[in-house]
């Protein structure tokens, strides 16, 4: 919409911000004085607002979100209740300055996505901004150089100091109507908005920090020094604390966590700021950390907003607010003085690593956060660690999953596990999954019992293309408990109606010891099929143990393979096993002829939110949730952290 | 009706905050009474039992006295909770170790008789993880309440509690706070466990410590610090000893 | 426990409901007492080795963990004595709310002892727990509201009740707001009418107290402004007031015994008591009035010497601590409460003795500085070091008098006696009289 400007003097611009505050129905917060420092607080009276900070300690994106928020609250009593969090007032937030506003604008790409944050999308709807022009330069910022001291879009209302008046901007419908019932002001003059212009260009020529690196070419910039020495030099003096992902506008990465009152009644599951810098990020049921080195997150954290964002939405995730060069105690957060440094190394034109082609969207399934009730069905013991059990909706809706996806597992006041899915698709309403005991929910869920409720979120995940299957040999190749998420794409392979559109099929599968093989009576059935071949083998076999399969690690399964029958080039490899079976069957595969392009493999991270959004499983610049956890090799085959 | 757990919570050398934190729960004691038995706490009941499923435990170990109390406790608990940071890593009880415990003995009772005197028979200090395994830890110098529920409930609903091994900065940023390194303090939040939810940073004193160092004093990151404020580690080392000395002499932490 | 009944043999190892390790040991054989002794077997913790070479900005976190519940009046006592070394003289604002961080304490600390400690024995049941789903469920909940309450205040006051953190030399790291005092003021307002039932109900039950009395030396603080708490002079019952308060030791005299880690003290007498009762004998006069009505309605009156109405000062005191913190709240409103930068301290060698009354008597801390500030000798005379020999001495007067009673009742009576005293006792085991080399 067209912008009109309007004037308003200072008096009546506190007068219109106490008609505000005094109005009663918004929270109407604004920069105020946090002792030596500046943060976004409620206003008691205009008075207080200091429009002329510099920065505030951290960023609004408190406001959309909370660093302690709860999701729903739950009663451990009644499985399987679960209660909405009431709705917040609705807020006008004042002083926002337009690099924050313009973070605000990259954060709704990423919350507001075909798989919406329902809490943020309130908020959002529910918020007034009226953003202010920059007065007073905070000394780490560099804004000016990335462009972001200024903005037109992404406000209702801006302020904008010339002289001893404000000039007001109106940026929409909702900030003319609100200027319109609380406010005096008059039309700005033609020398009024020169004044704008003057008064921006002077603030910007103040800006002392300065990037050399256009920040265009950050994205290449990174592509081409992944390994250079820099990453470590500078991480060596990290303190591992994460203030600088706590304090920037553009991290929004979260934790998800039940906590349950004393009275072990009542319990709300609450989201919370996480960060990348962590050690403990990363850390799956098993105890496995990914990005374990310093080195490795700390170079994560610049390739995120300087190279992963900017190819998945256009736009490098840095506003040059130079918060976390405040923050950052030993110093090296600053990502001016990172891309200076990577400025004088040069270009280079490659900028399609670390990153994979962009899926199709998600469709949207509603829901994100809250679980569905579900019932336990069946339990059936399958080893001494692994267990199947027979999950059914209460809606009795079947759950619509592909093969290969995942879902979320929940069990109030303990928590939630990522479990691949073991059942084929099916009009059911019930599914299967096989859980081994890790955790805390793995753990608990093996005290469980039929007719007791849990709680299931998704399906998530991107599953296996079953297209590419078509009219081509499938060499499925299992290790231990890669079986279970394999299980539900044999079974619907081998599915009578589905048989015909593919050729031969093998099924290879190794397990550590005998005791732990596990659906012998199923692959017994699957022998059975027309040009189905299975092979099993165990690592060793103990003393005691009964065993008449092939003894040796599942490579040795391999020269088994009629190669004439399975022509490499219209052969299809399946490979699911534990991360450091990867390496040895994909060379095996290589040598035996078969082209990347068709190696299937489905990795495993900390799936938490499964809507590509918490920030735990990322792999480079993808999400393990959407973008996987079933990848083609010849798509990562150079992302280096997919096989670390 | 699944039987509540019985605890017992005992104390050795401390100085009883950790318990009267407990005390502080107040109203939401009335819960925990409901949830679990406890069947002995001899700082507010009169009535003792010998069985008991978990050992809530108080205070650092300073003689063989203590200790065999300690084994005794141990041997009927299944599991031991360290309450507090005497009790976790030694906290202050830990700083005369800098000295040999004759040395401190003389200076303190001069040349009264004492020996054989089991009252008086002091080495060093010790946390209760030298002298028996621990299972779970509450830090703090005192325990903050809500991660004592935490805990509690944990072990209430039959779940391993969460081990927090990120710094005191992740809490104190979220409650944006001003940094007490711009107002000129050397905190040592950054390298301190987090739980606490920042508390002496929000109350504007810099972090001693007191929930046990994440990482070592003398780590090159500290000493980068260190140098960018002028100072040395000798400034700091005082504070960074108050609640953590001696760590490398105890077992190997919890995570590790 | 033998069959005759000239023959009594109690060995309660760890009284239980008092802070810290004691045992009663009395063996009597044919009537005749062989052995009566109150042994303190809390570990040592040696805190006064601990301060040397610690900076004097540190001493105060140091000293606050010699205990637990007083830990705001070993603070301040930590902070008067380093101020008196350094010569640092803190605002009226400042020394304002530390009056109000003593209340605090003090209602939190005698709350929890009469509510938790004392009155289980007068409700004859093992502790608290007991009562609630009974018809004393309500008394329950009086007592946990305004321990509540007083943690609130100490919270709001120091940033933390357990281990103070705003308390700083020279002052405070954070004020409270003009808001927080209105609603504080609000709050204690209405916990006045729940101290007057409390109040009652001990009365109530009041006569299960033992009847017994013994010429006592009581020691305390005394002002003439004020019932003295956070400044005063040391005065005693039998001496009267000692001007030369950094000459304390002339009144503090202290010596050990094998059967308790902690030293013993005397003055004037073989032994004295301090805490409530101690104050109350000195300070009666200038109680609030809603308070001086408490002690009435018990029939205390100075000078009382009988050692279980110790509780009963306690009460007195809470009831004073409500009023006076509602008197010196209204002082702040009026100044205008301000944010104040500490006073800064210029850094020279100094001795230095600061004095405070906590919940169970006096407190002294002292301590000598060197020039760049560190502390080279310290001493602390603790309150509960200050009543074992007057426990003893009150044991050993009242056992005969009560030989008759069967041994569970000798026994209760007894534990009765040291839990009146609300012994303090990890806090007296923390150590004295260090002398560097």
């Amino acid at each position: 919409m067209k912008q009109t400007i309007q004037l308003i003097s200072k008096k009546d611009l506190l007068t219109f911000v106490n008609a505000l505050i005094n109005e009663g129905t918004y929270d109407v917060v604004g920069v105020k004085a946090r002792r030596e420092r500046f943060g976004f607080d409620t206003l008691n009276n205009a008075g207080e607002l200091r429009l002329d900070h510099d920065v505030t300690i951290i960023p609004p994106k408190k406001y959309f979100l909370p660093q302690y928020e709860p999701l729903m609250k739950y009663s451990l009593e009644k499985p399987f209740q679960v209660q909405g969090i009431k709705d917040e007032k609705p807020r006008i937030i004042i002083g926002m300055h337009p690099y924050d506003i313009i973070a605000l604008e990259q954060t709704d790409l990423f919350y507001l996505d075909s798989q919406q944050d329902t809490f943020y999308k309130k908020r959002r709807e529910n918020t007034i901004i009226i953003g202010a022009d920059i007065q007073k330069i905070s000394e780490r910022s560099f804004a000016a150089s990335m462009k972001t001291n200024v903005t037109t879009t992404g406000f209702d209302i801006l302020l904008t100091k010339i002289g001893t008046n404000y000039a007001v901007t109106i940026g929409s419908e909702k900030g003319a109507k609100l200027l319109q019932k609380y406010a005096t002001t008059k039309n700005a003059t033609a020398a009024d908005i020169k004044k704008i212009k003057d008064t921006r260009d002077n603030v910007a020529k103040k800006y002392k920090r300065k990037v050399k690196l256009d920040k265009k070419d950050w994205p290449a910039s990174l592509a081409d020094n992944y390994n250079h020495a820099l990453w470590e030099e500078r991480s060596d003096v990290c303190m591992e604390c994460s203030s600088c992902t706590m304090v920037c506008p553009t991290c929004y990465c979260y934790d998800v966590r039940d906590e349950s009152a004393l009275n072990l009644k009542d319990g709300q599951r609450i989201r919370t700021w996480d960060g990348c810098m962590l050690k403990d990020f990363t850390r799956i049921g098993s105890g496995e950390i990914f990005r374990e080195n310093v080195k490795e997150r700390y170079r994560h954290r610049f390739y995120r907003k300087g190279n992963y964002l900017p190819q998945r939405y256009g736009f490098v995730a840095c506003v040059g607010c130079g918060r976390c060069g405040i923050a950052c105690l030993p110093d090296i957060a600053d990502p001016c003085d990172v891309f200076n440094e990577l400025a004088s190394f040069g270009k280079s034109d490659d900028t399609a690593r670390y990153f994979i082609k962009k899926q199709s969207e998600v469709a949207d399934k509603g829901e994100i956060h809250v679980p569905r009730s579900a019932t336990i069905k069946r339990i059936q013991k399958m080893t001494d660690t692994e267990t199947l059990y027979e999950i059914e909706l209460d809606d009795k809706k079947p759950l619509g999953h592909k093969p290969g996806q995942f879902i979320e597992l929940s069990i109030f006041g303990i928590g939630e596990a990522p479990l691949g899915v073991s059942s084929p698709p099916s009009k059911s309403p019930s599914f299967e999954l096989v859980v081994r005991q890790v955790g805390n929910v793995t753990s608990k869920l093996s005290v469980m019992n039929v007719g007791d409720k849990v709680g299931i979120r998704g399906p998530f995940g991107n599953g296996f293309d079953v297209q590419m299957l078509n009219g081509k040999n499938i060499l499925f190749t299992s290790g231990g408990l890669g079986l279970v998420p394999m299980r539900s794409l044999i079974k619907y392979v081998l599915d009578p109606q589905n048989r015909k559109k593919y050729k031969n099929i093998i099924i290879l599968y190794g397990a550590t010891r005998p005791n732990k093989v596990m659906f012998l009576d199923e692959i017994e059935e699957w022998k059975k099929i027309d040009n189905v071949e299975c092979q099993l083998t165990v690592d060793k076999c103990d003393e005691g143990q009964c065993w008449t399969g092939c003894i040796g690690l599942i490579t040795t399964l391999f020269p088994k393979i009629n190669m004439k029958k399975f022509d490499a080039k219209n052969t299809i490899v399946v490979v699911i096993g534990p991360p450091v079976m990867y390496k040895f069957v994909i060379k095996c595969l290589q040598t035996m002829g078969i082209p990347d392009e068709n190696i299937v493999v489905s990795l495993e991270r900390r799936m938490k939110c499964g809507v590509g959004k918490c920030g735990h499983c990322q792999i480079n610049g993808i999400y393990t949730c959407k973008e996987g956890p079933v990848f083609i090799y010849k798509d990562i085959e150079n992302l280096p952290e997919a096989f670390e | 009706m699944k039987q509540k757990p019985r605890v017992a919570v005992f104390d050795f050398a401390d100085c009883e905050g950790c318990e009267l934190e407990i005390a502080d729960l107040e109203e939401e004691l009335l819960d925990l009474i409901d949830i679990v038995d406890i069947v002995s706490f001899r700082e507010l009941m009169k009535e003792h039992a010998d069985a008991y499923d978990i050992a809530i435990i108080e205070g650092s170990i300073m003689r063989p006295m203590d200790e065999q109390r300690l084994v005794r406790i141990r041997s009927k608990a299944k599991i031991l909770v360290a309450l507090g940071t005497c009790a976790a890593i030694g906290g202050v009880n830990k700083i005369r170790n800098q000295w040999m415990p004759d040395d401190v003995m003389r200076e303190v009772y001069g040349d009264a008789d004492l020996k054989g005197n089991e009252l008086f028979n002091v080495f060093r200090t010790k946390a209760l993880n030298e002298v028996v395994p621990v299972d779970y830890y509450i830090h703090g110098c005192p325990i903050d309440r809500d991660d004592f529920k935490r805990v509690i409930t944990a072990l209430a609903l039959g779940k391993k509690p969460e081990i927090i091994r990120y710094p005191v900065c992740v809490e104190c940023k979220k409650n944006e706070n001003v940094c007490q390194f711009e107002l000129g303090r050397f905190c040592l939040g950054p390298i301190t466990r987090a739980g606490c939810k920042a508390i002496c940073p929000t109350h504007n004193s810099p972090c001693d410590g007191c929930r046990g160092l994440v990482k070592k004093a003398e780590a090159d990151c500290v000493k980068e610090v260190l140098e960018r404020y002028k100072l040395t580690y000798e400034d700091i080392r005082r504070r960074c000893t108050m609640y953590n000395y001696g760590r490398e002499e105890c077992h190997v932490d919890e995570e590790e | 426990m033998s069959m005759k009944k000239n023959d009594v043999s109690i060995h309660v190892d760890h009284v239980t409901r008092v802070e810290g390790h004691g045992n009663i040991v009395l063996n009597v054989k044919n009537g005749r007492i062989e052995q009566l002794q109150w042994q303190v077997v809390e570990a040592p913790r040696f805190f006064e080795a601990m301060l040397r070479g610690q900076h004097y900005n540190e001493l105060r976190q140091i000293t606050s963990r010699i205990c637990g519940i007083c830990s705001i009046g070993h603070s301040l006592a930590s902070l008067k004595a380093t101020e008196d070394a350094l010569v640092v003289k803190i605002t009226e604002q400042t020394s304002i709310l530390r009056r109000l961080a003593i209340h605090a304490e003090n209602m939190q600390s005698h709350i929890l002892h009469i509510g938790y400690l004392a009155a289980p024995d007068l409700f004859g049941v093992g502790s608290v727990i007991p009562l609630v789903g009974t018809k004393h469920t309500g008394t329950v909940l009086t007592i946990v509201r305004l321990h509540r309450l007083a943690n609130a205040m100490s919270d709001l006051l120091c940033g933390r009740t357990v281990h103070p953190i705003r308390l700083v030399v020279g002052g405070f790291s954070v004020v409270p707001t003009e808001m927080e005092l209105v609603n504080l003021r609000k709050q204690l307002e209405e916990s006045k009418v729940l101290t007057q039932q409390l109040a009652e109900v001990i009365h109530g039950v009041a006569d299960r107290l033992p009847d017994f009395t013994r010429g006592t030396e009581y020691i305390g603080l005394s002002s003439e402004d004020e019932y003295a708490l956070y400044d005063g002079v040391i005065t005693s019952t039998d001496t009267g007031k000692h001007l030369a308060y950094r000459n304390y030791k002339e009144i503090m005299q202290e010596y050990i015994v094998p059967h308790s880690t902690a030293k013993f003290v005397k003055h004037a007498r073989e032994s004295y008591m301090v805490g409530a009762l101690a104050r109350f004998n000195i300070n009666a006069d200038k109680l609030h009035p809603a308070a001086k009505e408490v002690a009435r309605m018990f029939g205390l009156r100075p000078v009382n010497c009988n050692p279980f109405m110790n509780t009963i000062a306690q009460l007195v005191e809470f009831t004073h601590s409500l009023d006076d913190s509602i008197y010196w709240i209204d002082r702040l409103l009026e100044r205008g409460i301000k944010e104040e930068k500490p006073v800064k301290a210029s850094v020279k060698a100094g001795r230095g003795v600061g004095i405070v009354e906590v919940p169970r008597g006096i407190l002294v801390h002292e301590y000598t500085l060197n020039s760049k500030g560190y502390c080279t000798k310290a001493n602390c005379i603790i309150p509960t070091n200050q009543n074992h020999a007057n426990i003893q001495h009150d044991m050993e007067k009242l056992v005969p008098e009560i030989l008759g009673k069967s041994e569970k009742e000798i026994e209760l009576v007894l534990e009765m006696l040291v839990r009146a005293y609300d012994p303090c006792i990890s806090c007296s085991t923390h150590y004295l009289d260090v002398t560097f080399r």
